[in-house]
């Protein structure tokens, strides 16, 4: 019973991941609208469970099953733990989103797990075959997601990013074709083997390029970038944190993995990603300025960020990997920080146009205080998170080589422009604003606000101590 | 010596910003001054006590280094928060600390609002300067230096002018930034060419400057300029200069009291640290260049200053003018010159907090920084007229002032300067010389315009100065006229570091 083996050492998380969807999609059939709460607690138990298994997959050595399609490593799991993790978070997040449909919750959490199904699927495939269903079975839960919300505009959201992301899977999928002609497999690892015994070519170099460009789809990265800001608009709150976090990480697992094996040996792409990635940074802090709603900022904020950690994983080294990861980790908690905070005041029918947050300050000191820690984590001041993690970023940019200094020194300037956007978010709160006096009623849901104390308080304490998780993260970069 | 320790000295100012902002002091205004004043003054006894224990040796003292929850701080990069002072950063830890003691006296009466928010601000940019003069660690001193952007800029921004004071603490905040990230650059290019070269993963300022001459020269002076363009936003250095008359202008006088007295006084700070002591190649090479920026600071900004009608602008532009004699000091590499320089950042600092608190006086009666609306104010305000002489004299550099000794030592320095065969740093220092004119001219008429001439009607009932002003007033002053008259207390204390950083250039 080989199967069953594979499993149990590389599938346990997904399996239990799969047994909550299918428990939410039966019962969504037979349940009444009233018995909508137990919705949120069968995902969050799903979670959980998965969380617990995840305890029993395969670490070393690495375990390759299903014929070499799946695998699972240090690196794997630890991905999964962060997409488990901030999936838990969403489903937190996401209660009142859930509600707006007819009250389908059960369906809205079972599309959603589907989502995080998908990103787990990402991390572990060892194949492009694996991988390329798992990128559709993500797309298609993230198009059914956008669209979820009333309304004119997450249908145009909905629809934007299927059109998009059509293209860029032609793209990807073109790349994948040109690589199996070349190589005559699918698979990582003989991929790898069989230019460790041939010269690359430039058929290899083209199809690494198109290989590359249909995965910066969903990083929003600049080909394929221009999704991104009507998506954030369009779509509710609780979603874009889903857009924002759970792709992201599967994302940078997958494009890890790829470029420090398949696709290592072509200058050409290396060449490419740097270009776009500096472009992208430079595109999205610039149209980031003149943004009003803040959800249009943090889309571009988020598109830039991926650009930094790209650039970085382009320069492939272990040194370079350990902080990405560490910069993936503490961008995803001060990015559910920002949209904790976006969601507990929509809870209290604030919209989410910027000039709506002027004082701010003045009524709601504590959640100023949480919310603004989070923005100057993003923006990278230091005591927070964010300072560490752009300082070790940068660190292991000009380890790289000097001749990667000047190309450190747009992405810096580009920095500068965000901290403008970052701190005119703050700057708002402080403004007076004698007309209305803000209050903020917290309703029911305590959740987005613990969670928006949570991740500033871990911003801030992994911008005090940050070295237990640098080890960490150096640990699993070794271990890739 | 158990008890002096570093990491009270720089990290106690954060504890009190903890207490001031819990609930408990809320709405108990004059409570909360108090309490921050008080600390302050112990603040300022304890570094005096470091003064007294010092014992002036090329080593450095009172070495510490923090330990968080048993980890070295990102121990696994190779850095640290450690700690360490000599002559000249002891010398500017007490400076820091009198400034700020100063600023909260002076705060009195002009801040009216969110009073506790207020002084756990000033706190946290009192624990960012202190900590980057402490620094051993580049990185420690990027951190400080970073930590003091947006305390200062909410400083700037919610106890300045209504309309334009956010406007001037962005650009501020910005300026910073960019040239912070350069800085940053800077140092993680020394820091990882040391690593290559050496094997050893250390960020330890003295380690590096030990090593410097394993990094080829072109990366040396490309990290050279990087940092520069850090510190020359901060000093600041004319090009990037503009953010500083708007800030200044826009603060609060006690905010304004510690931009000009202490955060200018970092970017020199950081180039005697890095750019002279750490790679002395690179800056031996950039010195021509760096010697015409300096002259036109110092021509430049004398001009503007002239030509400016708001008091605060004037005395904004001669801080510029001043930063750039600072520089031409650095300059000259020599003992006299750079002493000479150091000595300057201290007179400046004490000159500009006397003069931004004159004219915080002023427009707190008055509700106008414009010359042209002022005049004759000598008539109802005595006591401040005569103060405001002997801060005018002192930044005329009339001798026996304290202003008169630093511009002595940096123009007899850059003036003996054997560092090239070129007469440019001679011709300099004399042109500059006779550019100091222009300082008399636009000091004189800052003095004549507020406090002589015609009285207008409006002002006759305008209040003399209060006791607690008049104890900043005097203290200034008195710090003035003293080292005015001993200078060897200070230049002693800086004599065998200044020594010791120019064994690089040959004695």
């Amino acid at each position: 019973m080989n199967w069953l083996s594979d499993i149990s050492s590389t599938m346990l998380t997904e399996l239990f991941i799969t047994l909550t969807v299918l428990i939410l999609a039966v019962f969504s059939m037979f349940y009444n609208v009233k018995y909508n709460k137990v919705s949120k607690w069968i995902a969050l138990c799903g979670i959980g469970v998965s969380l617990f298994a995840l305890k029993y997959l395969q670490l070393e050595p690495i375990y390759y099953a299903f014929n070499d399609a799946i695998l699972s490593d240090t690196f794997t799991v630890f991905i999964k733990g962060l997409i488990l993790i901030s999936s838990f978070l969403i489903v937190l997040l996401s209660k009142r989103n859930a509600k707006q449909r007819y009250h389908k919750t059960f369906q809205f959490y079972a599309i959603l797990l589907t989502g995080v199904l998908a990103s787990l699927f990402i991390v572990s495939a060892n194949d492009f075959l694996t991988l390329t269903v798992a990128l559709e079975l993500l797309s298609f839960a993230t198009y059914f997601l956008i669209a979820y919300k009333k309304g004119y505009l997450s249908k145009e959201a909905s629809f934007k990013y299927l059109v998009t992301n059509a293209f860029s899977t032609a793209v990807y999928l073109m790349g994948v074709s040109y690589l199996y002609g070349i190589t005559g497999s699918f698979n990582f690892s003989s991929i790898n083997n069989y230019f460790l015994q041939h010269s690359p070519t430039l058929l290899y170099a083209i199809s690494t390029i198109f290989i590359t460009l249909g995965l910066f789809f969903k990083l929003a990265l600049l080909p394929f970038a221009n999704w991104i800001l009507d998506v954030y608009e369009g779509c509710a709150t609780s979603i874009i944190v889903f857009i924002a976090t759970i792709p992201k990480i599967a994302m940078i697992a997958v494009l890890a993995r790829l470029l420090a094996f398949s696709l290592s040996y072509s200058f050409e792409l290396s060449l490419v990603i740097l270009i776009l990635s500096v472009l992208t940074a430079i595109w999205a802090n610039i149209l980031a300025i003149k943004q009003k709603n803040i959800l249009r900022l943090l889309a571009c904020s988020s598109s830039a960020n991926a650009a930094y950690m790209v650039f970085t994983l382009t320069l492939v080294s272990v040194y370079n990997l350990s902080t990405v990861l560490f910069y993936l980790i503490t961008y995803i908690f001060m990015n559910i920080g920002v949209f904790a905070a976006i969601i507990v005041l929509e809870n209290s029918n604030y919209s989410s146009k910027l000039h709506e947050f002027k004082g701010f300050a003045y009524s709601n000191p504590l959640f100023t205080l949480a919310f603004s820690v989070c923005i100057f984590g993003l923006a990278g001041f230091p005591i927070t998170a964010g300072f560490i993690s752009k300082l070790y970023l940068f660190s292991a940019i000009v380890r790289s080589g000097a001749i990667f200094i000047p190309f450190l020194l747009i992405l810096m300037l580009t920095i500068v422009v965000s901290c403008y956007y970052y701190t005119n978010v703050v700057k708002l709160m402080f403004e007076k604003n004698e007309t209305n006096y803000n209050e903020i009623i917290h309703h029911n849901a305590y959740s987005p606000i613990v969670i928006l104390y949570t991740c500033a308080f871990i911003t801030i304490i992994i911008g005090i101590c940050p070295a237990t998780l640098i080890e960490i993260c150096k640990y699993i970069a070794y271990n890739l | 010596m158990n008890w002096l320790s570093l990491n009270v000295l720089v990290f106690s100012p954060l504890i009190m910003t903890l207490i001031l902002l819990t609930p408990m002091f809320s709405g108990h205004h004059i409570l909360i001054r108090r309490i921050s004043k008080g600390f302050a003054s112990l603040h300022f006894v304890y570094t005096l006590l470091f003064l007294v224990f010092f014992n002036n040796d090329l080593t450095l003292n009172y070495e510490t280094s923090l330990k968080l929850f048993d980890f070295d701080w990102l121990n696994s990069l190779g850095i640290t928060l450690s700690m360490g002072l000599d002559g000249i950063s002891l010398l500017f830890v007490i400076l820091s600390s009198f400034i700020i003691l100063i600023a909260t006296i002076a705060s009195k009466g002009i801040i009216k609002s969110k009073q506790s928010l207020y002084y756990a601000l000033i706190f946290i940019v009192e624990t960012a300067i202190l900590g980057v003069f402490c620094a051993q660690d580049m990185f420690e001193f990027f951190m400080f230096w970073e930590l003091e952007l947006i305390p200062m800029y909410f400083l700037i921004g919610l106890w300045g002018e209504e309309s334009t004071a956010k406007k001037s603490a962005m650009k501020f905040l910005l300026y910073t930034f960019f040239g912070s990230l350069f800085m940053l650059c800077g140092f993680l290019m020394l820091y990882n060419f040391n690593f290559i070269s050496t094997n050893e993963l250390t960020a330890n300022m003295n380690l590096i400057g030990f090593n410097y001459d394993n990094v080829p020269f072109y990366l040396q002076v490309f990290a050279s300029i990087l940092m520069l363009i850090g510190f020359a936003v901060k000093m600041p250095i004319i090009p990037l200069h503009t953010w500083l008359p708007d800030a200044h202008t826009d603060a609060p006088a006690p905010v304004s009291i510690i931009l000009a007295g202490l955060l200018l006084k970092m970017g020199a700070y950081g180039i005697i640290r890095f750019n002279i002591q750490i790679l002395p190649d690179a800056f031996l090479m950039m010195v021509p260049y760096l010697v015409v920026f300096a002259f036109i600071n110092i021509v430049f900004a004398s001009i503007v200053a002239y030509y400016q009608t708001d008091v605060k602008k004037i005395i904004a532009y001669s801080s510029i003018s001043v930063m750039g004699i600072i520089l031409l000091g650095l300059c000259s590499l020599n003992f006299v010159g750079i002493s000479g320089a150091i000595f300057l950042m201290i007179a400046h600092a004490v000159i500009s907090a006397g003069l931004f608190f004159i004219v915080g006086i002023i427009y707190r009666r008055t509700g106008t920084r414009e010359i042209l609306q002022l005049g004759g104010l000598a008539k109802v305000m005595p006591r401040l007229a005569g103060f405001t002489l002997v801060f005018i004299a002192a930044s005329i550099g009339i001798p026996g002032l304290i202003v008169f000794v630093g511009e002595f030592l940096v123009f007899f320095g850059a003036f003996i300067s054997t560092i090239w065969n070129t007469y440019l740093i001679q011709i300099i220092s004399l042109l500059s010389i006779t550019v100091l004119i222009f300082s008399a001219c636009y000091a004189l008429k800052l003095l004549h315009g507020v406090f002589y001439g015609n009285l207008l009607e409006r002002w006759k009932k305008v209040n003399d100065i209060l006791n607690h002003e008049l104890v900043v007033l005097l203290t200034l002053s008195v710090v003035a006229v003293l080292f005015g008259i001993m200078p060897m207390t200070i230049l002693n204390m800086i004599k065998l570091n200044v020594q010791n950083i120019l064994m690089a250039f040959g004695g």
